[in-house]
């Protein structure tokens, strides 16, 4: 199972974006700044946007899923008990698993911002894809919520699963990291040697590269236990 | 400052606070309250029962900059030349000064390329700059920003911190995600369940927070 970006270019008036690599079972993560094209990579690698040149070739992938950034965007239910049944699913145990105190019978888009982004993940990552795309998953949560989000997306052991994101703190295991620069998608290499080749890396991550304590993932617990070596 | 007091509206209390000048940051859990908080303070909710001033005045009478936490509510218009320049035509000033105010604000803000885009092709970071810029451009005295960062990387947040530290608004009253940021703050309030559970400087309620995941991950990784 793969997903080969070959050659791919997108180009808009003011921007452009070219996109080389394999992407492989494990968890991924595109790292970029505001507008660098994480989003339309995602999109991209979703088939729902054609490349203005190159292919994107998808090999053995039979279910893909993106999660878009705005967690609005996916709301197809008036009520998040609506919301759940449209993916299938009874209200009560996602709203205990996602942390949510309101009723299933409110309309879900007056829930606040991180909690209609922790209903969507939580419907959406109650099932198994070959190709799971997550555009910034983790904004808007609160940060037991991005905690939440981590452990649940790096729980997935099978298919590729990509996360395209900013985040400075809270990431799941990751296995590769990708970084966008200057409209070209730079492959900085497999955990952790990918750490000293990520260019707009989390200050802390840099600071710790900078003092040879390179932590072994990009866990929480792996950022404070490599901060807490004493020695190398 | 700015007075909350006997407030309630939907589930959130507030029965006595003060907010002082500089920038007060709320954080706590998603549904805990902040935004009802900030629509309070920015005068689009007016309490059920109990006060809300901004020296001494309703904030509706008060000039506020907002930001919503979904950033397509922020948006009006289709080019974010317009979108931009919304506050300035609302208050009929001249073109020749709209004009000039658009090109000093979306310089400041580091967006002047977006200028002629379509708002509807923004990424999700770029909504956020074109609304915060919108926010700042009549230099309100109040600027309220719900989660304005959550779709910024890390030098826009920088670079949004010291635009808003230099914009000249008396209380910047916000709430944000990234405790990084929160500890940037003059003043933190921690919201859980409707009510105000700790405030004071960031040291101090971060102190209260220690062991939990608010507490800051550079915090936590101190030497």
């Amino acid at each position: 199972m793969k997903i080969v970006l070959d050659s791919v270019t997108h180009a808009r008036p003011s921007w452009s974006l070219a996109a080389k690599g394999t992407f492989t079972p494990g968890i991924h993560l595109v790292s970029g700044d505001v507008g660098s094209g994480k989003s339309t990579l995602a999109l991209l690698m979703a088939g729902l946007l054609t490349p203005d040149r190159g292919t994107v070739i998808r090999e053995g992938i039979d279910k893909a899923m993106l999660s878009f950034q705005f967690p609005e965007f996916h709301v197809t239910g008036l009520s998040v008990a609506d919301e759940c049944r449209s993916w299938n699913l009874e209200p009560e145990p996602v709203l205990a698993s996602a942390g949510i105190m309101a009723s299933p019978e409110r309309p879900a888009h007056s829930l606040s911002r991180g909690e209609l982004k922790r209903l969507h993940l939580a419907c959406l990552l109650s099932r198994e894809y070959d190709l799971l795309l997550l555009d910034e998953p983790f904004s808007s949560l609160d940060c037991p919520g991005k905690e939440w989000a981590a452990r649940q997306i790096g729980r997935r052991t099978a298919g590729i699963t990509v996360v395209f994101t900013h985040e400075q703190s809270t990431f799941p295991h990751i296995d590769h990291i990708w970084e966008i620069r200057e409209g070209n998608l730079a492959d900085c290499g497999g955990m952790p040697g990918a750490l000293r080749a990520w260019e707009r890396a989390p200050a802390i991550v840099k600071r710790l590269v900078a003092e040879e304590k390179i932590p072994a993932d990009l866990t929480q617990e792996s950022i404070v236990e490599a901060a807490c070596r004493t020695q190398e | 400052m700015i007075a909350f007091e006997n407030v309630r509206f939907r589930d959130l209390s507030v029965a006595s606070l003060s907010l002082p000048t500089g920038i007060t940051t709320l954080i706590g859990p998603n549904g805990a309250g902040k935004s009802t908080f900030l629509k309070l303070c920015a005068g689009i909710r007016e309490p059920e029962e109990g006060t809300v001033t901004v020296d001494g005045a309703s904030p509706r009478q008060t000039e506020v900059g907002y930001v919503n936490e979904f950033p397509d509510r922020n948006l009006l218009f289709s080019t974010v030349k317009d979108e931009l320049a919304s506050p300035l035509r609302f208050r009929h000033l001249p073109c020749a000064e709209t004009e000039r105010e658009v090109g000093a604000c979306a310089g400041r803000w580091g967006i002047a390329r977006l200028l002629c885009r379509e708002v509807r092709d923004l990424s999700g970071g770029e909504k956020c700059l074109v609304a915060l810029a919108t926010a700042c451009i009549t230099r309100p005295r109040v600027l309220v920003l719900d989660e304005y960062d959550s779709h910024l990387d890390a030098s826009r947040c920088a670079a949004a911190e010291r635009i808003l530290r230099s914009s000249g608004a008396v209380y910047i009253v916000r709430c944000t995600q990234q405790m990084e940021t929160a500890a940037e703050s003059d003043q933190i309030l921690y919201v859980e369940g409707g009510s105000i559970v700790h405030t004071g400087a960031p040291a101090a309620v971060f102190g209260q927070l220690s062991g939990t995941p608010f507490y800051p991950l550079s915090w936590r990784c101190r030497p």
